[in-house]
């Protein structure tokens, strides 16, 4: 464009702007910035409109013994979504159950009302008359047959706060130790392994272990299905590093051994061989770890102590060789494993119920920790012994408060004078209240009230109809009982053989501490109204206590006032969590004791200089519950269990979980999409095995043991290794628990669920 | 997208913008009512009236020269905000897109980006639904987070307000073999379909914690390194 005849003077008054266009021109621009303003707040308030949660809430998830760590979206006082909570332990990982635990707080079948069994009906009753019944039941018991004719039946879901008080009620009220519950039926094998070992229970390291393990020892435990975040942890780990070995020890070819890099697939009963036969090529093979062996570690033949020579001369008819044929694992694949484990920078074991629930669970649960003991293994990030836990307050709420019937709260034993002398004074009662008597253990309790000793018992939410081993027999026992059950939902296999029923407040109808894997505490904040009349466990307890004239024993009867003397009590012992407060727990992803202080970050690894404060400077790890220091390295003969197979019974019965179910199902399998996707229990039958018996998928068959029968749909998969059947125990309507041994280890006294030796034959419906 | 041909269209639209202003100078320093007598002026290959080429020069001015600048830019920023280096040129986004190029970190994004599942514009194909209603939402999102940033009127950690549509993850993930495999994912479809599941709850961390991304943390420094 050419502008060069354009006359200058055309503009040359330009500047002379008047005041009309200054405010044309301001009010140009007040208008864009305006519509500018405008369309930002229409859109902060789109945003904002379109929002499905109004507030979170940071909680755990009510099911497994991960015990992860949860964001709670609330809306119009209703959950409508839940999230892992990124700045938890679990990173922000949970499995599919907790993702449906939006659908947990409206699921059908909640208990709304107590009941009272009349004509063989339970019927609504106020909570004045079911009270006043137990409370009469219980006080005629105590007064014509003693204290020891009542009994507490507690479980690893209650909250820690009600443990504790039932335990207390019962031990320093009532006066008996008649109080045990469903964590003796899970993890009793590795508490007593613990305390053998190092003097005092629970895991020495950290989930965070899995973030620096090179080597992963899965043994008799599977992750992916029951501590799903645990395991995407460990495949976290691998993907990062993929040299990491991850080793999965099974008697299944579960979805965890199919994720491993090697699966030992072990004939049932047998794994002690292995755990022995490393023990012995490490031994042999020059793999062990001398100097920490005579820095921190002292043998034990069982009766006496003994040196390294003593044990390795033990471990020599371990050799592989000789125990390859028995266990069903090569000794090429012995010797592998063993030079992985003890030679790998940083292995991890992490072990459950493959462990726990057997006859030599004990033994079990010090030969892993003994591998790690002779390697050195131990106390290092990634070098642990670390035993899953299968429900989520079965640490915290009852290896913790000593709510077992040998145990007292903080690692204090009912035999032992002075432990008892302690309790007496912390609890504030005369000397000699507490019974220097052991309680009966789980199954002796349900055997004691087949025999008539136990007159009442109070059953907390739990459902052992369901999973007691042989458990038509104590289903029978119950019948002869006062049998109350407080529970969340109606119609357990329990509750059919109750007198009293008591509607429970579930989750976060309710608040509470539960203590996880790993030594965390975490607290769960009320957020809802229990549905109908329902009320908390704590509630239920502090009733029942004024109700029999121990409610000036009771005198701690909230949450928070309860946990508050907890936390004083365990102050004197090396479970000082005493700096872990309710203020700190509702602000915190929870914290790991020993923490003796407020200002005390909690303690990821136990044992070790620099993270547990009741190590010295200089000790570098100091297993201060034995009397040296020194933890023990136990000689473990393998000893068959009585239920070998035979022409009779010539497979092997195991149980167990499954991803979309938790425990009896009682919660998860009210969530249609878990109930849809688990679907009824299967007799799962390995696909040879099926051929030579003439069965095929969906048929109909039977499980026969010397302890029961059941019947029900058989699906064929290699899963199963020849030779075993698997059943898990969710489903009642496939009660698997009928045709389970009835055998418990004689030290933990928990029972062998994981081997039965039965019959599988097809029958024509 | 190629990088010289989004830099063609910067330089347009910058030119577009100096001309703009320019003329928009000229423009108000004319008088218009003066202009009946002054001469004509001669424009390309023709000569028009004083007034007629004021008003030509001001149409070009508050009409054809912001319109264009107005197309240039958006088309450079639709097109710009695709690649990672889009992302980063926000402060607040520097967390994200440093941890997306750290090949130590487990991420979901590093993970995907270290293993290149997705091959170009790693940010854009996750943050963006498509469709029309979606490249609007996030067009408008994306609106907001500019006034946002450039009154900063935000603090960090930032949050995402808005719920991640898993159809993002789905648009590769669903009906693989991988997928499909896992029992999770059948048991929960009409939950994940809907939204009503986020993905990550059982695949976890998308992106840095919001602890690491908050100033002071022992993360920060490192992930707010500026990006290279």
């Amino acid at each position: 464009m050419h502008e060069e005849n354009i006359d200058p003077k055309d503009c040359s008054d330009a500047s002379d702007i008047t005041r009309r266009e200054v405010l044309i021109t301001l009010g140009v621009l007040c208008g864009a910035v305006g519509a500018g303003a405008a369309g930002w707040g229409f859109l902060e308030e789109i945003v904002a409109l379109r929002q499905p949660v109004q507030s979170w809430h940071k909680s755990v998830c009510r099911f497994c013994g991960t015990g992860c760590g949860v964001l709670v979206g609330m809306k119009d006082g209703r959950v409508v979504d839940v999230r892992g909570d990124e700045l938890a332990h679990n990173k922000g990982v949970i499995c599919i159950k907790g993702s449906m635990l939006p659908e947990l707080t409206h699921i059908p079948g909640r208990l709304t009302s107590p009941k009272i069994r009349k004509n063989g009906a339970l019927v609504n009753a106020s909570w004045d008359d079911a009270m006043g019944l137990v409370a009469s039941k219980f006080s005629d018991a105590i007064r014509d047959y003693g204290p020891d004719s009542v009994a507490f039946y507690g479980s690893g879901q209650l909250f820690t706060e009600e443990s504790y008080t039932a335990n207390k009620l019962f031990k320093a009220g009532i006066r008996t130790n008649n109080v045990d519950g469903n964590p003796r039926l899970c993890m009793a094998s590795a508490a007593s392994g613990y305390v053998q070992t190092y003097g005092k229970d629970e895991p020495p390291g950290c989930y965070a272990d899995a973030d620096y393990a090179d080597c992963f020892f899965l043994f008799g435990a599977n992750p992916y299905e029951c501590h799903p975040p645990i395991f995407e942890r460990i495949r976290q780990r691998k993907r990062l590093h993929p040299e990491t070995v991850i080793i999965c020890v099974d008697p299944r070819r579960t979805m965890t051994a199919q994720h491993s890099d090697i699966h030992l697939p072990v004939v049932p009963g047998t794994d002690l061989l292995l755990l022995n036969s490393m023990a012995n090529v490490i031994c042999e093979e020059g793999l062990e770890n001398q100097q920490f062996i005579q820095r921190y570690v002292r043998f034990n033949d069982g009766e006496k102590d003994c040196d390294f020579a003593r044990f390795r001369e033990f471990l020599k008819g371990y050799a592989p060789e000789k125990v390859e044929e028995e266990l069903g694992v090569s000794a090429r694949d012995i010797r592998r494993v063993a030079f992985l484990f003890a030679r790998s920078e940083a292995t991890m074991s992490l072990w459950t119920m493959g462990v726990n629930q057997r006859i030599q669970g004990t033994f079990l649960n010090n030969m892993l920790n003994s591998l790690h003991l002779i390697t050195g293994q131990f106390g290092r990030p990634g070098a642990t012994p670390f035993s899953l836990t299968g429900q989520p307050n079965a640490c915290g709420g009852v290896r913790d408060t000593g709510a077992l019937a040998h145990t007292l709260p903080n690692g204090r034993l009912v035999t032992n004078p002075e432990h008892r002398e302690e309790m007496e004074k912390l609890w504030k009662v005369p000397a000699g209240t507490i019974s220097p008597r052991v309680g009966f253990d789980a199954v002796s309790l349900f055997r004691a009230i087949e025999q008539g000793s136990v007159k009442a018992v109070l059953i907390m939410c739990t459902n052992p109809g369901t999973t007691l081993p042989s458990v038509a027999r104590y289903q029978a026992a119950m019948e002869k009982c006062f049998t109350v059950v407080a529970d969340a939902v109606e119609d357990s296999e329990t509750q059919r053989h109750a007198q009293v029923v008591l509607p429970a407040a579930l989750w976060i109808e309710k608040e509470g501490v539960t203590g996880q894997g790993e030594r965390r505490y975490q607290l769960t904040e009320k957020l809802l109204d229990p549905p109908g009349l329902a009320r908390s466990d704590l509630q239920i307890l502090v009733d029942l206590a004024d109700r029999l004239g121990h409610g000036s024993l009771i005198t701690a009867r909230s949450p928070d006032a309860v946990w508050d003397e907890w936390r004083n009590v365990s102050a004197g012992s090396f479970y000082n969590f005493q700096g872990i407060t309710y203020a700190r727990l509702k602000t915190q992803r929870g914290l790991q004791w020993p923490c003796p202080s407020t200002e005390h970050p909690g303690t990821a690894r136990r044992f070790v200089e620099g993270e547990d404060p009741f190590v010295a400077k200089g000790a570098g790890i100091e297993f201060y519950g034995n009397h040296d220091k020194k933890a023990i390295v136990y000689l473990r003969p393998y000893v068959a269990s009585p239920e070998k197979t035979s022409a009779e019974y010539p497979m092997y019965l195991t149980t167990g979980r499954i991803l979309e179910q938790f425990h009896t199902g009682t919660l998860t399998d009210r969530i249609q999409e878990l109930h849809d996707a688990a679907g009824p229990a299967k007799i799962q039958i390995n696909p040879q095995d099926a051929f030579v018996l003439g069965i095929q998928d969906k048929d109909p068959v039977e499980v026969k043991s010397q302890y029961g029968t059941v019947r029900g749909e058989a699906r064929l998969t290699d899963v199963s290794c020849r030779g075993v059947v698997f059943v898990s125990f969710y489903d009642s309507r496939l009660l698997i628990n009928r045709v389970v041994a009835d055998n418990y280890d004689p030290a933990s006294k928990e029972p062998e669920f994981k081997v039965t030796a039965v019959s599988v034959r097809k029958v024509s419906t | 997208m190629n990088v010289n041909y989004v830099q063609l269209v910067y330089f347009f639209g910058m030119l577009f913008c100096v001309m703009g202003i320019l003329l928009c100078i000229r423009t108000a320093r004319t008088r218009f009512g003066k202009l009946g007598d002054a001469p004509s002026v001669s424009f390309w290959i023709t000569r028009l009236p004083a007034e007629s080429a004021a008003k030509l020069i001001a149409f070009a001015a508050l009409i054809v020269l912001p319109a264009g600048a107005i197309f240039t830019a958006n088309y450079h920023t639709f097109e710009g905000v695709h690649e990672v280096s889009g992302c980063a040129s926000c402060h607040a986004m520097l967390p994200m897109v440093n941890d997306l190029h750290d090949p130590n970190s487990g991420t979901l994004a590093a993970r995907h980006y270290k293993n290149k599942w997705i091959a170009e514009n790693q940010c854009y194909h996750c943050h963006s639904d498509y469709g029309f209603s979606g490249n609007v939402e996030a067009k408008l999102t994306g609106y907001r987070h500019l006034a946002r940033y450039t009154t900063h009127t935000y603090t960090e950690p930032i949050a995402a307000r808005v719920r991640f549509n898993n159809q993002n993850c789905l648009n590769c993930h669903h009906h693989t073999p991988k997928f499909e495999a896992v029992q999770s994912h059948h048991t929960a479809a009409d939950r994940l379909a809907s939204n009503q599941m986020i993905c990550l709850n059982c695949h976890g961390q998308a992106h840095p914690t919001s602890l690491e991304r908050t100033p002071g943390s022992a993360a920060y420094s490192r992930l707010t390194e500026a990006f290279r």
